[in-house]
């Protein structure tokens, strides 16, 4: 369990200091909490809370860069977070844990019931990460691969677009329960992305669904439905959240209304 | 490795406080351990159910995976300062009274923490709105009917809507009366 606390005043200290005994916190809503892997396996924390420069929501062009401490409820409250992104934090229903919760974390985590992975997949969002003392870019997606390889990554902002056509879905027994399935489909220029969450499987890019979508827009739902129901890729089982084809069963019928939302639609 | 302590320097209740703490300990420790702030529970430490709520920098936080240390500076408010010097209740707290809100009372300090940030922030939530803002929080007694209520007719209050707050009715649903026929 750790012992030292180190109060970073900038993400180039808060990255040097970082090594295999050392995790970040920033928000602490997952770390903080009594038997987080992380937080029993360290034994310095580098908090972010007073890094400078990470708190700041703004505009660039056609994107919105939302730097990693901004908490959930900021990016409820600004103007100038997009509407899709808003409603994928509010899917964090706690305004306690919103008040706490950072974007940066929430990626960081790389939850299988995560609130904001699939959103951020599905608009191809670019994380400026700091990494061995320099910015590198990268998608939230390859930040997934990399960091199940290499965890001593820091992200400083999360830039996504203003304007796009998104649509996401979750599903959980209550508003605090974890969720059986996250997923979020978003129209870019090159036709539909579609991805999601499923609980005790993963973060998952639905790539065949996708192929599917864009080659024949008007498949029918049981298609889409069959083509889930047999995919040998996906490793859904049985447990306390569902059974296996009521798993696969959910994200046929989703990723169809969520394509059939996006193309206008009616489900 | 030796552990670390910090001094922390912050306002709670609007007292200033200087307290040591161990890096590690989280605002709940200090709260209830140093300060003895009881009010602050200790019901699940993982920022599950919401009893450690308080109030920082005006707005709600858990302290249970809130540390002390990132207190330093802060304004921090728990029940025990909603209370005015001769111990009156405070309108959110009255209301929790009248509604019949409150049973074992484990569960009350952390709802009007956040209630209080609800009904100050000026903003008229719907009734789905405040259901899903309570949501942090769990209540093994009261099936939740007459809390939604307490908060909902001293949101109401609060907005100078007080014809408004006398027609929620006991499921927390405001009914407004049959409007008159034109003649
Ligand atoms: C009751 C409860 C229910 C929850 N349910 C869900 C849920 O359904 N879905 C979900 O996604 N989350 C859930 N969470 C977890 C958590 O609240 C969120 O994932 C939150 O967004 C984490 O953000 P944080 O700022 O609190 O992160 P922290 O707890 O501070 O950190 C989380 C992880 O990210 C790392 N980290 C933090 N910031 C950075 C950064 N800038 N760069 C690199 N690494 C960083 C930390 O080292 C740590 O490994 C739940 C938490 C609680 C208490
Ligand atoms: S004790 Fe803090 S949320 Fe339960
Ligand atoms: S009154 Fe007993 S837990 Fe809420």
């Amino acid at each position: 369990m750790a012992t030292q606390l180190l109060m970073a005043k900038s993400p180039e200290e808060a990255i040097g200091a970082k090594n295999a005994s050392a995790v970040f916190i920033a928000g602490g809503t997952e770390v903080n909490r009594l038997g987080s892997d992380a937080a029993a396996a360290a034994d310095t924390l580098i908090s972010l809370k007073k890094c400078a420069g990470l708190n700041e929501i703004e505009e660039a062009g056609d994107m919105v860069r939302i730097g990693a401490m901004c908490t959930f409820q900021q990016i409820v409250e600004s103007q100038k977070t997009p509407a899709y992104l808003k409603e994928a934090a509010l899917f964090m229903a706690s305004r306690t844990k919103r008040n706490m919760a950072t974007i940066g974390g929430n990626i960081a985590a790389l939850r299988d019931d995560s609130y904001l992975l699939p959103v951020l997949f599905a608009v191809h969002a670019e994380l400026e990460v700091l990494k061995a003392g320099r910015t590198e870019s990268m998608t939230a997606y390859s930040y997934m691969e990399s960091a199940e390889a290499d965890g001593d990554m820091l992200i400083t902002a999360v830039c996504v677009p203003k304007n796009m056509k998104v649509v996401s879905k979750r599903y959980a027994n209550t508003a605090q329960s974890h969720a059986v399935l996250t997923m979020s489909a978003a129209m870019t220029g090159e036709g539909i992305s579609l991805y999601g969450a499923v609980k005790n499987v993963g973060l998952l890019y639905f790539c065949d669904l996708e192929k599917a979508f864009r080659e024949n827009p008007d498949i029918s739902e049981d298609e889409i439905i069959e083509m889930v129901r047999v995919c040998t890729g996906l490793e859904t089982a049985d447990d306390m959240f569902g059974s296996d084809d009521y798993k696969r069963y959910l994200i046929g019928v989703t990723a169809f209304g969520l394509h059939s939302k996006l193309a206008g639609k009616e489900v | 490795m030796a552990k670390q302590y910090k001094v922390v320097h912050c306002t709670v209740n609007g007292k200033e406080i200087e307290q040591i703490v161990d890096v590690r300990s989280s605002l709940t420790d200090m709260l209830r351990n140093d300060l003895h702030l009881t009010s602050v529970k200790k019901g699940c430490e993982v920022g599950e159910c919401g009893a450690c709520t308080v109030i920082i920098n005006g707005e709600g936080f858990n302290s249970c995976i809130y540390l002390a240390v990132w207190a330093e500076g802060k304004e921090i408010w728990t029940l025990e300062g909603l209370t005015g010097p001769g111990g009156e209740l405070s309108d959110i707290q009255q209301a929790f009274v009248d509604e019949g809100a409150i049973q074992c009372g484990f569960c009350t300090p952390g709802f009007i923490m956040t209630s209080w940030e609800i009904v100050n922030s000026g903003k008229e939530y719907t009734d789905d709105e405040l259901r899903k803002a309570l949501s942090g929080h769990l209540c093994r007694c009261t099936g939740y009917e007459n809390i939604f209520r307490a908060v909902k007719k001293t949101m109401l209050r609060h907005l100078g809507k007080f014809e408004e707050a006398e027609l929620v009715n006991s499921q927390g649903i405001t009914e407004y009366p049959e409007p008159m026929p034109f003649k």
